[in-house]
């Protein structure tokens, strides 16, 4: 308890007035590029040229409708949706098992499989790239949404699995116990005892896995495609950068694109910031 | 559930028994496994061993019927400028990212951590690269960098009118500024996962340390950082890999390789070849070899961290 409230309020140390300020310039330097982003989405291209970092004269709102309209950013947004709900659904049913299974399991296999799961998340999912989109022709899948549906679990499983089994490793063992004296079969215990008890890591592994999974990129540009009716978000915007690129309407798509992440972030910006730091942790 | 417990106390089954069952339940519940196993093997191992296949393909394109070619892909890129020129760019942005990025972030994330004014604020700025996917960090350094962007802008405004250029057009600072968009990126969000794991960390030691008089880099250096060594290992091994193998992305984004080959790394070179070039043997030697330089790669963070904790 003692320790916890310490914690929470952190070690009281002397800071050095050199680590402010480095830490507030590193702050503006993440800022100025955000905060131009913004005005920018407000303003026409002679108005960003001319006078960058103001505020704009005129609200230009249209901006957001252009973009809006020239990159068919609705579907585009639907699409994305669409894809991440089945994908984070079909993670969760094929690592949930898994991780109950090493969370239960002892012994040298289960150990190797773990350790296979370790090794798989060290893979950087772009190494294999062309391969990938070979795999997706060769299964009548190529400019599909229904290819990424399938492959981004496949890329989360790793990690899942390993954030998982640690969730699970805290059910108590008492409880298992009992529950294999009533008789329980192994999907009662499953989903009466292990999944209750780690439902905050589900919620983590769902939280991290559906950022992931919305700001994919190449996999969704060389795989899904630029074709409107397919293409996520990720791979919509960029089609707003042409020879004569308006800047503004750049701006207010790259904003529009943002904006659903952000409004996730501000409403649990907690669970969102936990999920990701226990995402980076499990190395 | 609870009151069940006591019979089985009881009569308890022959230890050997039980052993042997348990034993055999502990295998039979593996196959739990067996599905996401699978679908990993197929999804991701597969296409992982079909590159080494293809780096041995004479193959024109995706539509086209491959052919057998052995080690004749290898010679050729080896023997390609441009291929230099790839593992000369790769090394200096990796060189150049990993080494600045996780002092940088570990410093930040010690500081965030002492709960300075307004710690809040700046965990939030910190964290927020880490939402922001590749093709928006594109697009809003499109935006900066682009000949009337805001970097000249402001450069305009600070009376500096001699160092405006195309930043991202001009080959003297095209790698450089995609290296400064690496750390714009990387730094804040490694330095939230540094304070996260420090705050993890008794605060007594460092404390202990300072009334012991230990300066504030000392402390900082000689008793924290020894303490997340290993997580700072893995973080080093994450970006390596990150920077190394995910340059692509941004790259088709802002440059596509160019101005001439100064932005084409290996990791672009990967992707070039196979879809604007189509020669898709080519490219996949470039992938093995990308392959053999992480592995070789993390070897050696691996064997810096250790030795450096064996010295302390």
């Amino acid at each position: 308890m003692m320790a916890s409230r310490r914690r929470g309020r952190g070690p009281r140390r002397e800071r050095s007035p050199v680590a402010t300020v480095l830490s507030w310039l590193y702050a503006l330097l993440l800022a100025a590029p955000i905060y131009y982003l913004v005005v920018s989405a407000l303003k026409t291209n002679i108005e960003i040229f001319i006078r960058p970092f103001a505020i704009p004269a005129t609200w230009l709102w249209e901006n957001f409708a252009t973009a809006w309209n020239s990159a068919a950013l609705g579907r585009a947004l639907l699409n994305s949706v669409l894809i991440c709900a089945v994908a984070i659904a079909l993670t969760l049913l094929l690592a949930v098992p898994a991780s109950y299974a090493l969370a239960r399991g002892e012994g040298r296999l289960s150990r190797i499989i773990t350790n296979a799961f370790a090794a798989g998340f060290l893979i950087p999912p772009f190494a294999a790239l062309i391969p990938t989109v070979i795999l997706a022709i060769h299964m009548g899948l190529f400019f599909t949404r229904e290819f990424q549906m399938l492959y981004l679990p496949a890329s989360a499983l790793p990690l899942s699995v390993l954030l998982l089994t640690q969730f699970m490793r805290t059910v108590p063992r008492e409880l298992v116990e009992s529950a294999a004296l009533d008789g329980a079969g192994h999907w009662h215990t499953l989903t009466r005892v292990f999944v209750p008890i780690a439902r905050p890591g589900i919620v983590s592994v769902m939280i991290l896995q559906l950022l992931t999974f919305w700001n994919e990129y190449l996999f969704s540009l060389t795989i899904t495609g630029t074709a409107p009716a397919t293409r996520t978000v990720q791979v919509a915007l960029p089609t707003l950068i042409s020879d004569s690129t308006n800047y503004g309407v750049l701006a207010a798509g790259t904003v529009l694109t943002l904006l659903p992440v952000y409004i996730a972030y501000s409403l649990m910006s907690k669970r969102m910031q936990e999920a990701l730091v226990a995402g980076a942790v499990k190395g | 559930m609870m009151t069940t417990n006591a019979p089985a106390k009881a009569a308890p089954p022959r230890p050997s028994a039980a052993k042997g069952r348990a034993h055999l339940r502990s295998r039979k519940i593996l196959w739990f496994t067996a599905p996401s196993l699978a679908w990993f093997a197929f999804f991701s191992i597969g296409p992982l061993l079909a590159m080494f296949v293809i780096a041995t393909l004479s193959w024109k394109g995706l539509i086209y019927q491959p052919s057998f070619v052995g080690l004749e892909n290898v010679a050729r890129v080896f023997a390609d400028p441009v291929f230099r020129a790839a593992i000369v760019n790769s090394a200096v942005q990796v060189g150049i990212a990993v080494p600045v990025m996780i002092p940088l972030s570990f410093m930040l994330g010690y500081h965030l951590n002492s709960r300075p004014r307004g710690h809040r604020l700046l965990s939030i700025l910190y964290f927020s690269p880490g939402l922001i996917s590749i093709s928006i960090t594109g697009m809003i350094f499109y935006g900066m960098m682009s000949p009337n962007g805001g970097v000249n802008g402001l450069l305009d405004l600070l009376g500096l009118d001699s160092l405006i250029r195309p930043w991202l057009a001009d080959p003297a600072t095209a790698l450089a500024s995609l290296i400064t968009i690496d750390l714009w990126r990387g730094v804040g969000w490694t330095a939230v996962l540094f304070s996260a794991r420090l705050s993890s960390l008794p605060a007594e030691v460092i404390e202990a340390a300072q009334i012991d008089g230990a300066g504030r880099f000392r402390t900082m250096w000689q008793i924290a950082f020894p303490m997340v060594k290993d997580y700072a290992s893995t973080l080093t091994t994450l970006q390596f890999l990150w920077t190394a193998f995910t340059s692509a992305a941004l790259i088709l984004l802002l440059t596509h390789g160019g101005p001439g080959t100064s932005t084409t790394t290996l990791s672009y070179l990967v992707y070039a070849k196979a879809f604007s070039q189509q020669d898709l043997g080519y490219s996949q030697v470039v992938g093995v070899f990308l392959l053999v330089v992480g592995v070789a790669g993390m070897g050696i963070i691996n064997r810096v961290f250790r030795d450096r904790k064996e010295r302390i």
